[in-house]
């Protein structure tokens, strides 16, 4: 027993290991801050709760899939041209699906369930049930001194820090990035200075399904692809936001992070299910014991 | 002025409505006339396939009806099936593993699911509309994997199989019939009783003023806890008596779909009053077999149905009747 | 003698928002206390402080010799205090009647069997219940309305209802917030005599508003409030002539509204 315990601290502490769990936890942590402001946009600025999120995820990974998989496209074009597409094509849902719900949380819940649904078993019909795997973006391995870092997670971690920072500075520095943040912290007063609600509402879905999407790919491509694979992010999206507290944008950023570390350590280290249980049961006492994350605002 | 409830946003706050505030005793006639139909077709319509989907409506009715309760305090749980399936692991587990006699193992199994919830209650009940909604969502998934994970116990993902009848007059269709429809029947008066008395008038103001009725002398989270177990405890009960009818149980069989579809139940019918899980129960129990050999198909069709429902009537079946009703009434009028 | 109500040095503080700081003061028995200050001064804090609603940072709440900081509305209404609410007065879809009925579950509720069964005992106590509730609406004019759906009728009507459901739990202090916000001059007089009316039933109260001509004539003592700290306390008069009083209101509407 104590002798499994100095292995298990042994392992913990060893440099390549513990750079392993970085490399990792940054991959996963760039993946989940891509799913988690998707889902906390929708609901910061439409109040909308959308349980289909992992479904679009899923369609960005199928999209992937096609573009690289298929067609053979360069891996960087084809990353976010196929999320490009899932959000272009989404807009169809948004006008036949999302538009009855703004600002009606609990329809929009057991709307977007219903939607989760069709699109579930949608892609089953088309795709079936079965696993596909993505190839890789890039083999071989980067040494930096005593790490060694794997290209493709590399290139993964890369394309999600590179389309966060184009998301920040869309955020920060544009008109509509603006005119978002204002109708996140009240949609009356925004609309009175001029901000066109309906345009841009369109406009904050198709960054939250272009930002689904493509995560989507990037997870599809770690793990592997299937017409279900839509639930595990799903429930990131939930974890995350809730950890950082909902309808907050640097709330969604830090619990992204914060729970690609511990699902990169835990997992790592103690297997996926502890992992599993581990961020659950932080949520969980997070949601009794203050509910609005760690940035977020008390009711 | 605006009276929403804190607790379940834009949810029609209903129950007070002429058409739903029947006289006290109103509701038995009507009831033992439901229940007297429900006991005699099967004696006209001998098909044991049709008496099957019967039974599943009498067994989904009371999971329903019991989760109405909970949504009537202004909570909606989409985690329900997790305590349909701790009372249907616990009897299965103990009738089938242990050799518990089964009506023994059946009362385990209801008060594990009651106990449960009278212990989680007090701390998630506190919470308000989407975080409850939430926070049932992750237990119900927690749980979920707790059935999955530990094999040694609930035999993991293949699940129990085999469950024999809990005594062998009940290995017919029909007697599992009539069975199932007495327990729901009992059930069913106690909440429609309970709904209609003071008990129920309590859970209809707290629903639309929490605090209003707090500050009115009625101790909020100890009701909806008390209610919340009762829920839970009789949900438990349906899923200790479905067991053995549906001879395997597994994980998914408790699983997020089942939740969704308990919830669906009530919101497709109508979430005001008590007429809406039974409308939705029906809906949802026979729709399915019409649709049998297509699955896939069905489930679009079904989440779609959703999307259109909660678009365009989200007060669900019932407020499609009333809206019929107040405009028949005024063609008349003219 | 020992007031009725007594708060000690009440603070509620959010993040780095203090809504209500180091707040004192006391109410006597068949007082009618005033609590005013411009809006957002922290009067409506100070009242869901002490009816239990939110729970403080600091201080201590004590009524009639008992400690209550803290503790849950439902129990404070079995202990004597009950409080209206600004927004939501009614309960809506249901009547009169059946408003005032839910403030007399203390009197109403003989547990669930009971209630279930509908025993001889829950029997017993509903009708105790509705001649308490038949009493009240006499009293505050309400008889002629009892079985009219609560939001159909006029704002002045639901406020006073407000008050009807405060009162069937028999209280012995009544906090009343705003009483009188968004009514007419006339409906406004009208609930400060039913105010006067209640305190002749020996029920002490105390009126939260931001309107300084109906605390003025209605209240024996009046609490200034101002940032969340009391500003002055004392008799009206002397009060709302209290410079630093005055100079809070300046720049606000009420300070217009008061000359």
């Amino acid at each position: 027993m104590l002798e499994a315990l100095k292995f298990q601290l042994e392992m913990m502490t060893n440099p390549i290991m513990l750079g392993q769990v970085v490399v990792n936890g940054l991959t996963l942590g760039g993946i989940y801050v891509l799913i988690a402001l998707g889902f906390t946009l929708l609901f910061g600025i439409m109040r909308v709760v959308n349980f289909a999120h992992g479904e679009f995820a899923m369609l960005g990974g199928f999209a992937l899939y096609y573009l690289y998989g298929q067609f053979k496209l360069p891996w960087l074009i084809a990353v976010p041209i196929g999320a490009a597409i899932v959000a272009f094509g989404s807009l169809i849902l948004e006008l036949a699906v999302f538009r009855w719900f703004y600002q009606k949380m609990f329809q929009s819940m057991i709307g977007t369930l219903g939607l989760n649904m069709a699109l579930i078993y949608g892609g089953v019909l088309v795709w079936d049930a079965f696993e596909r795997q993505i190839p890789p973006a890039f083999t071989g391995v980067l040494s930096l001194g005593t790490v060694i870092v794997p290209l493709d997670k590399l290139v993964v971690a890369a394309m999600a820090v590179m389309v966060l920072a184009g998301f920040y500075i869309i955020m920060k520095h544009t008109r509509y990035g603006l005119a978002m943040r204002a109708a996140a912290q009240d949609l009356e007063i925004a609309e009175s200075q001029g901000v066109n609600a309906i345009l841009m509402y369109k406009v904050a879905f198709f960054i939250a399904i272009f930002m689904a999407a493509l995560a989507g790919g990037l997870y599809g491509q770690i793990y592997s692809l299937s017409p279900t694979m839509g639930e595990r992010p799903l429930l990131v999206a939930f974890i995350v936001v809730i950890l950082g507290g909902m309808g907050s944008i640097p709330g969604a950023a830090l619990g992204g992070i914060i729970l690609g570390f511990i699902e990169s350590f835990l997992g790592t280290f103690f297997g996926a299910l502890a992992s599993a249980f581990v961020s659950f049961g932080i949520v969980i006492s997070l949601l009794i014991f203050r509910p609005w994350g760690l940035m977020g605002t008390p009711e | 002025m605006a009276q929403q409830s804190a607790t379940i946003g834009e949810i029609p706050r209903g129950g007070h409505g002429v058409a739903t505030r029947a006289a006290a005793s109103g509701w038995i006639v009507p009831f033992a006339a439901v229940v007297l139909i429900m006991a005699l077709w099967p004696l006209l319509v001998q098909q044991p396939y049709v008496i099957n989907i019967g039974t599943n409506c009498c067994f989904f009715a009371i999971g329903a009806a019991s989760l109405h309760l909970i949504i009537r305090t202004g909570h909606v749980s989409l985690g329900h099936a997790a305590f349909l399936g701790i009372g249907g692991y616990t009897t299965v587990l103990l009738f089938v593993k242990a050799g518990w006699p089964y009506p023994l193992a059946l009362f385990a199994g209801v008060a594990a699911a009651g106990g449960a919830a009278l212990a989680i209650g007090p701390i998630i009940l506190r919470l308000t509309g989407k975080y409850f909604v939430l926070v049932t969502f992750l237990l119900g998934e927690l749980i979920r994997m707790v059935f999955v994970e530990w094999v040694s116990l609930t035999g993991g993902a293949q699940g129990i199989t085999q469950i024999p009848p809990p005594h062998p007059l009940l290995s017919s269709q029909l007697a599992y019939y009539y069975l199932a429809l007495t327990v729901s029947a009992l059930v069913l008066a106690f909440i429609i009783r309970l709904l209609n008395s003071e008990v129920g008038r309590a859970m209809d103001a707290m629903r639309q003023a929490p605090s209003l009725t707090e500050c009115a002398g009625v101790p909020v989270v100890r009701f909806k806890v008390m209610i919340f177990a009762i829920a839970c405890a009789l949900v438990g009960l349906q899923g200790g008596l479905q067991a053995p009818f549906l001879r395997t149980i597994e994980p998914l069989t408790y699983g997020p779909l089942e939740s969704l579809n308990m919830v669906v139940m009530n919101v497709i019918g109508g979430m005001t009053s008590i007429v809406g899980p039974l409308l939705g129960t029906v809906f949802l129990v026979v729709l399915p077999e019409l649709l049998r050999d297509y699955v896939l198909m069905q489930r679009i069709f079904y989440g779609i149905c959703l999307i259109i429902v909660m678009a365009f009537l989200p007060g669900g079946i019932v407020e499609l009747w009333s809206r019929l009703g107040r405009l028949l009434l005024r063609r008349e009028g003219r | 003698m020992a007031a009725l109500l007594e708060v000690h040095g009440l603070s509620r503080h959010f993040g780095g928002l203090k809504a209500v700081d180091d707040l004192s003061f006391s109410v006597a028995e068949g007082e009618i206390l005033g609590i005013i200050g411009p809006n957002g001064a922290g009067k409506t804090t100070a009242v869901n402080l002490v009816s239990g609603v939110i729970e403080p940072t600091s201080g201590e709440v004590t009524f009639a010799g008992q400690a209550i900081t803290g503790l849950a509305p439902h129990i404070l209404v079995a202990k004597g205090l009950a409080r209206t609410f600004q927004a939501t007065t009614v309960w809506t879809g249901c009547t009169v009647r059946e408003n005032a009925l839910r403030g007399a579950f203390r009197h109403l509720y003989p547990g669930f069997w009971a209630t279930f069964l509908d025993t001889n005992r829950a029997r017993e106590m509903r009708a105790k219940a509705n001649a308490v509730v038949d009493e009240l609406l006499a009293s505050l004019s309400l008889t002629d309305v009892a079985e009219q759906i609560a939001d159909s009728l006029p704002y002045g009507y639901q406020k006073t209802l407000g008050m009807v459901i405060a009162l069937a739990a028999a209280p012995r202090l009544v906090m009343l917030d705003e009483p009188a916000a968004g009514l007419s001059a006339e409906e406004a007089d009208h609930v400060r005599d039913t105010i006067l009316r209640v305190r002749e039933r020996g029920i002490s109260v105390v009126v939260i508003d931001h309107n300084m001509r109906f605390i003025k004539g209605l209240c024996d003592r009046v609490l200034v409030i101002h940032q969340g700290r009391q500003l002055a306390v004392g008799a009206p008069a002397d009060v709302l002539a209290d410079p630093k009083v005055i100079e809070a209101y300046l720049g606000t509407a009420d300070a217009a509204a008061h000359r």
